[in-house]
């Protein structure tokens, strides 16, 4: 690669203007935050913004989600391909899953930016709603069999602005079809808000800078991009690497959901190739991929392998192939297949069997598995709220945490809560969820020995637990990681299986099935056991001192760290001086070693 | 002033990390001087400080101290004892249920990709004890209190030798019963144990940041208290009979009592003083009124440049300051000064990336090696080692000419790691190097600035630190500030703060109300009880304070369904009538629409924390002019400016400058603890109070 050959712009240029762009995006995430009604969007943070180019390229994506921002170029064009009169002042509202958004719980606004008369870049902004008007209170539908069942409201590329007035037919279909229609409204006009400021910043940056340059950016930007990938790419071994995982069984799918993908990757040509045709057809339930989440997740799994400093834009995106097919899980769904849980569960498993796949390839990248689904701690609560006259109330509420897997050089990341958001999000707080919903959340802590062990181990899982204060609540969720673990790599262990329970106003806890819509009575508790995250390399690696403070943070038990991680100490008693005995843990792991043979 | 008061000093210290700040005030003359900060004692510094001040004080260093009737002081103490690991072994009570509070934080990792370490809880679990019982959000026990359990914990702490105590129960700040009812078992059970009780400390909703302030406020009290005594009786013995204040993180200062009663409220102090300076400094030589300051204050040091803000006179105050990184690190979760810290200081070191992208930090040279140019071993390139290539340093008198810099390094250096790999001159690639870091700093403003409904372009920058002069002019053009304000005395910034700083102290409490259907008596019981509270706080003050102490009250509010609130100032003291509560909406409108730019008119508004704030002005002191000495000539130096190119430009030695002398760029200001470069078509004129008014001009852009 030439690397400094025919520069049109000054390299100052290039820093600067990036930088402006980040920023813009930034402030867009800002308004959203602060000004979102739901507390899925102003808790937990469950959205992302984006600028796109006019020819739907992606530019800049600031702190998005990986599940949210690759393909927000797809659903620019496909949005703008419907019409031949965009014009300043229109906004486009999506979340069709067929036309390249990513699934219908997703509204996203976009809106053209016009500079000097001509449409140069659509500022784009994606949250995840409280309620999308399912025929179920919840924003992930498992059991839907198609699109209708499913129920939720689908935009196609709706022009929900024109001149910058709301169309107040389409407004007053959503307040009639959509739960809590306040909540709603407030959240249009917090992502419409964040749109219309990106709009607003890069018309300032355009008149600052003039057309010609920042055009004259955006290449050189795109090409920068794809020269940093192109470095990570080559430092890569070559190989055809080969990964299958699956998903738990669900509705439509009584023996889980499993996962292929081929991956070839060629430093040679600076190129990674990935091959999802090999899937099983769409199923008749709500977990098929959208062709956005299918492209975004396993493009996800490369970049968590290739390392995070590379920028994820339509530069870098040019080195990475996706090949999908039509009428697929994890492809091109054919219409009316549901893909109303396409952004987490199956989304989950495909990031992880891509990582696991390098990890298992080559020691030092890759990934192990983390947790995945949507469970108990994470549920779409809905109810009538007494402290509020009955109003009724319905949110996803992100409380707990699930372990993150283990990397190469790194400890998984606690409060990961899945891959396609790998812990990006925020959780709530204890006390503003119970302020905003009459519920009562009875614990929230962490799971000794749920940890996937290894020389890098998984984030530990934790145990949430909560119910409502006076009316039966319904808690819709759909847990992943029951039957089929996350997976440790390279002689790391798995992360621990995920659970829903349920304590009853006796005192008795009983077992409750992974997927469900529960009704949560006075006096009872919802609780989750949720996973680990898998471990990476062997747990007898392990240096002594970190399996010490494991122990002293209450994730791992001295049995454990005898019997998986070969730890002896001085004295088993949890105290500052916890000390390791050097000799007597040579001597047991060599003794475990031996065993294993 | 009478012949009395004419020979009283004040006096104002600020403790960095590796020197100690020492402005002194008489009335007449301002006398800066710096010592070396020792580990364990502050007062070798001070003294070093006062025999060190320029200009020399006409006492010495024990004549100054008898005869003054304040010291305000300020330390970077309490944070680098936790960055450290030097603080109390400290034990957290939580309801039982929630042990993991500190460890879960709240979320929010960083980088979409990069896998980070995960950071561990401030208190570790083996010293977390759970406490049976739970208060519901209304208030209302669901689990009375078992005090078993506390007894329990209060004996398993005993055991494990803990120094300190923070109590943090769920929904405290509603009923604070039960963490009273410890709070006195605790007493019983380890006399002299100091703990805190999160009710009383930060009565914010939000478990994470209560519990987080909670327990760094109780590591530190033992800390704080020795070290504060210790300084209280170096001063006493050293003659000094008058106040002694300590700078806190709300940018105000209040006796060392309260300090040592709560002192996460010196956690941050330090910075949160430089936004007092700009406010001083823009009313002295703008001639400004409180309102109409609306000043940019930027306060640049070796690794850091810290923003903040003052709006129509009232400083920013932020309810997030992190110790460490967002997310890894630990919140202090307690309201204080917004400063906006960005790792683009002289020190950042310049590297090209695999794309051969340019990027500026956030490595950091430090001071040690510190820059190429300080020619102590350090080989990256720095923004500092930029501005020298560029000539607009003057490499003699660096920091007073403590430092001497070696030009021919910081261009070796700029040569290898940015020019020849960008293929560009050196010229041009030290002037690539400040155009990024400058870029990384307008960045961060626009942030804070235009994010929260503020337009860059009506505030006037004010400049501090020793750095700040080397790119205010770029960074005032690109954000379209018109005027700079730099002071002379800019590399004592906090210093200079803390010898304005009021008396301010802020008391919360916590009821929840809706403007729809709003209990006037409950709202009015709660005000009662703060005013009650601010009050005695201004009492305490011991005839500080002049006359005209007073309360401000606001309340945190929101929208329904938003959980993000902001402060909206009271309009009455007391709800008398329903007119009361509907101005308040109205000011909640007017709030919203200004941060937000949208409001919702009609819609009712939810009250959280109440709050009162006692403020109260210490005698002030006037700025004072500086001495001329106009024998001092200009020297010549060789500089590189963008679109302007190289030249011989004009070193003039501040001091020779009288007030209303004006200097046309391009031209380099060298003063003894800071540098102003003048960019071509901007203009310095020389203040009355030893301030630089810089009009920015055009430069060619815009």
């Amino acid at each position: 690669m030439s690397v400094v050959a025919d520069r049109k712009l000054d390299p100052i240029l290039l820093a600067v203007l990036s930088n402006r762009f980040e920023t813009i995006v930034r402030e867009m995430e800002n308004t959203l935050l602060r000004t979102g009604r739901s507390a899925v969007l102003n808790v937990s943070r469950d959205f992302s913004c984006a600028v796109v180019t006019a020819d739907s390229r992606l530019l800049s994506a600031g702190d998005g989600l990986p599940v949210h921002v690759i393909g927000m170029d797809r659903l620019a064009r496909n949005v703008f391909a419907l019409h031949d009169d965009v014009r300043e002042g229109d906004a486009f509202l999506d979340n069709d899953p067929y036309l390249g958004n990513t699934h219908p719980a997703d509204h996203t606004i976009l809106v053209p930016v016009f500079v000097g008369g001509r449409h140069l870049f659509t500022a784009v902004a994606k949250a995840h709603q409280a309620d999308c008007g399912n025929s179920e209170p919840t924003t992930y539908m498992p059991a839907a069999r198609d699109v209708y069942e499913e129920g939720a409201l689908i935009f196609s590329g709706l022009r929900v602005q024109r001149d910058r007035d709301n169309d107040e037919d389409v407004i007053r279909m959503c307040r009639r079809r959509i739960r809590v229609p306040d909540q709603w409204y407030g959240d249009y006009l917090a992502t419409l808000g964040a749109a219309r400021i990106g709009e607003a910043r890069i018309v300032e940056l355009c008149e600052r800078y003039g057309i010609d340059r920042v055009e004259a950016f955006v290449e050189e930007w795109f090409d920068y991009s794809e020269r940093r990938i192109v470095e990570a790419i080559q430092s890569l071994p070559a190989g055809e690497l080969e990964g299958v995982g699956s998903h738990d069984p669900v509705p439509g799918a009584p023996e889980g959901i499993p996962v292929k993908v081929k991956i070839g990757v060629d430093p040679a040509a600076a190129r990674i190739r990935l091959d999802l045709t090999d899937n099983v057809d769409c199923v008749p339930s709500g977990f098929n991929q959208s062709e956005t989440c299918a492209i975004n997740n396993a493009m996800t799994g490369v970049f968590n392998s290739i390392g995070g400093d590379v920028p994820q834009n339509a530069g870098s995106f040019r080195r990475i192939d996706v090949e999908l097919r039509e009428n697929c899980v994890v492809g091109i769904p054919r219409f009316p297949h549901s893909c109303s849980v396409a952004t987490t569960n199956v989304a989950d498993r495909l990031v992880m069997v891509v990582q696991k796949a390098f990890a298992d390839a080559w020691d030092g990248y890759g990934r192990a598995e983390g947790a995945s689904g949507m469970g108990p701690g994470s549920a779409v609560i809905s109810g009538r709220d007494r402290r509020h006259s009955d109003e009724p109330y319905i949110n996803q509420k992100i409380a707990g945490c699930q372990g993150g897997p283990a990397g190469p050089e790194v400890d998984g990341w606690v409060t990961y809560q899945n891959a396609v958001t790998a812990g990006l999000m925020f959780r709530d707080s204890v006390e503003i969820d119970e302020q905003k919903y009459p519920i009562r959340i009875a614990e929230v802590r962490i799971r000794p020995d749920s940890e996937g062990a290894g020389r890098r181990r998984g984030a530990p899982g934790a145990r949430i637990g909560f119910g409502p204060r006076f009316d039966s609540l319904i808690a819709h969720y759909i847990i992943d990681g029951y039957r089929f673990l996350p997976r440790g790599v390279r002689g790391g262990l798995d992360g621990t299986r995920s659970e829903a329970r349920k304590a009853l106003a006796d005192g008795r806890e009983i077992e409750l099935p992974p997927i469900s819509e529960e009704e949560v009575r006075p006096g009872e508790t919802l609780i989750q056991h949720t996973s680990g995250g898998g471990g990476y390399g062997d747990p007898l690696e392990r240096e002594p001192e970190r399996v010490r403070d494991d122990v002293l943070r209450g994730f791992v038990s001295f049995a454990r760290a005898r019997e998986v991680y070969g730890v002896r100490f001085v004295r088993e008693a949890i105290e500052a001086g916890l000390a390791v005995e050097e000799s007597a843990t040579a001597t047991l792991r060599a003794r475990l070693r031996a065993a294993r043979e | 002033l009478t012949g009395d008061r004419k020979n009283r000093y004040r006096i104002a210290i600020d403790i960095g990390g590796t020197f100690t700040d020492v402005v002194v005030s008489d009335g007449g003359e301002m006398h800066v001087g710096k010592g070396v900060t020792r580990r364990e004692r502050a007062f070798p510094a001070i003294l070093e400080g006062l025999e060190a001040a320029e200009p020399p004080l006409p006492v010495g260093a024990s004549q100054c101290l008898a005869a003054a009737d304040l010291i305000t002081y300020g330390t970077t103490r309490a944070v680098n004892a936790i960055v450290e690991g030097r603080t109390a072994r400290t034990a957290f009570f939580t309801t039982a249920g929630f042990p993991d509070t500190l460890l879960l934080r709240e979320g929010g990792k960083r980088g979409r990709f990069t896998q980070i370490e995960y950071g561990d809880p401030y208190v570790p679990r083996y010293l977390t004890f759970e406490i049976e019982e739970r208060v519901d959000a209304d208030g209302t026990v669901f689990r009375p209190l078992e005090e078993a359990s506390v007894l329990d914990a209060i004996e398993r702490v005993g055991a494990a030798e803990c120094d300190a105590v923070g109590v943090c129960l769920i929904w405290s700040v509603v009923n604070p019963r039960h963490e009273l009812r410890i709070g006195e078992l605790l007493e019983e059970g380890l006399p002299g144990v100091p703990y805190t009780l999160s009710h009383r400390l930060n009565p914010i909703v939000r478990e994470y940041r209560r519990a987080s302030a909670t327990v760094i406020d109780a590591s530190l009290k033992r800390l704080m208290q020795a070290h504060l005594r210790q300084l209280e009786q170096d001063v006493r013995a050293a003659g000094f009979e008058g106040q002694l204040l300590v700078t806190t993180s709300f940018g105000g200062s209040w006796p060392a009592e309260e300090a040592i009663e709560r002192p996460i409220y010196s956690v941050g102090s330090g910075p949160s003083m430089a936004p007092r300076a700009g406010i001083a400094y823009a009313k002295a030589e703008l001639g400004l009124e409180d309102r109409e300051a609306n000043l940019l204050v930027c306060d640049t040091g070796g690794t850091t440049f810290d923003v903040s803000l003052v709006r129509e006179g009232e400083i920013q105050q932020a309810a997030e300051t992190w110790i460490g990184n967002r997310s890894t690190g630990h919140i202090t979760g307690t309201r204080s000064v917004h400063v906006e810290s960005i790792g683009a200081g002289g020190g950042s070191i310049a590297w090209i990336d695999a794309g051969d992208l340019l990027r500026v930090g956030p490595s950091s040279a430090g001071a040690d090696p510190g820059p190429a140019c300080y020619g102590r071993g350090g080989s990256e390139p720095t923004v500092t080692d930029a501005a020298v290539a560029l000539g607009h340093l003057d490499p003699g008198r660096f920091l007073g000419g403590r430092i001497r810099l070696d030009a021919a390094r910081a261009r070796e250096a700029l040569a290898a790691k940015v020019a020849a790999p960008l293929g560009l001159d050196l010229d041009a690639a030290a002037e690539a190097v400040m155009v990024v870091a400058t870029t990384q700093i307008v960045g961060a403003i626009r942030e804070i600035t235009i994010a929260q409904g503020i337009d860059p372009r009506e505030m006037v920058l004010v400049a501090g630190g020793g750095a700040a002069g080397i790119n205010a002019v770029p960074i005032a053009r690109e954000l379209g500030c018109e005027r700079i304000l730099l002071p002379r005395t800019a590399g004592a910034f906090s210093a200079v703060g803390a010898l304005y700083a009021e008396l301010i102290s802020e008391f919360a409490a916590t009821s929840y109300a809706e403007t729809r259907s709003f209990d006037r008596a409950a709202v009015n019981d709660v005000l009662d009880l703060l005013t009650a509270e601010a009050e005695r706080f201004l009492a305490r003050l011991d005839g500080l304070a002049t006359s005209d102490a007073g309360v401000q009250f606001s309340v945190d509010a929101r929208y329904p369904g938003q959980v993000w609130d902001i402060p909206v100032p009271l309009p009455t003291p007391r709800f008398e009538r329903g007119d009361d509560v509907e101005a308040l909406e109205r000011a909640f409108h007017a709030a919203h629409r200004r941060r937000f730019a949208v409001e919702e008119p009609g819609r009712h508004v939810e009250c959280l924390t109440w709050k009162a704030r006692a403020v109260a002005s210490p005698v002030r002191s006037q700025l004072a002019s500086p001495p001329i000495d106009a024998r001092r000539e200009p020297v010549v130096q060789s500089a590189y400016f963008p679109q302007f190119g190289r030249a011989s430009v004009p070193v003039v030695d501040g001091a020779s400058l009288a007030p209303g002398r004006r200097i046309a760029g391009p031209a380099i200001v060298s003063e003894p603890t800071t540098t102003v470069v003048l960019y071509p078509s901007s203009t310095a004129t020389a203040g009355r109070h030893g301030s630089y008014l810089i009009e920015v001009g055009s430069g060619g852009r815009r």
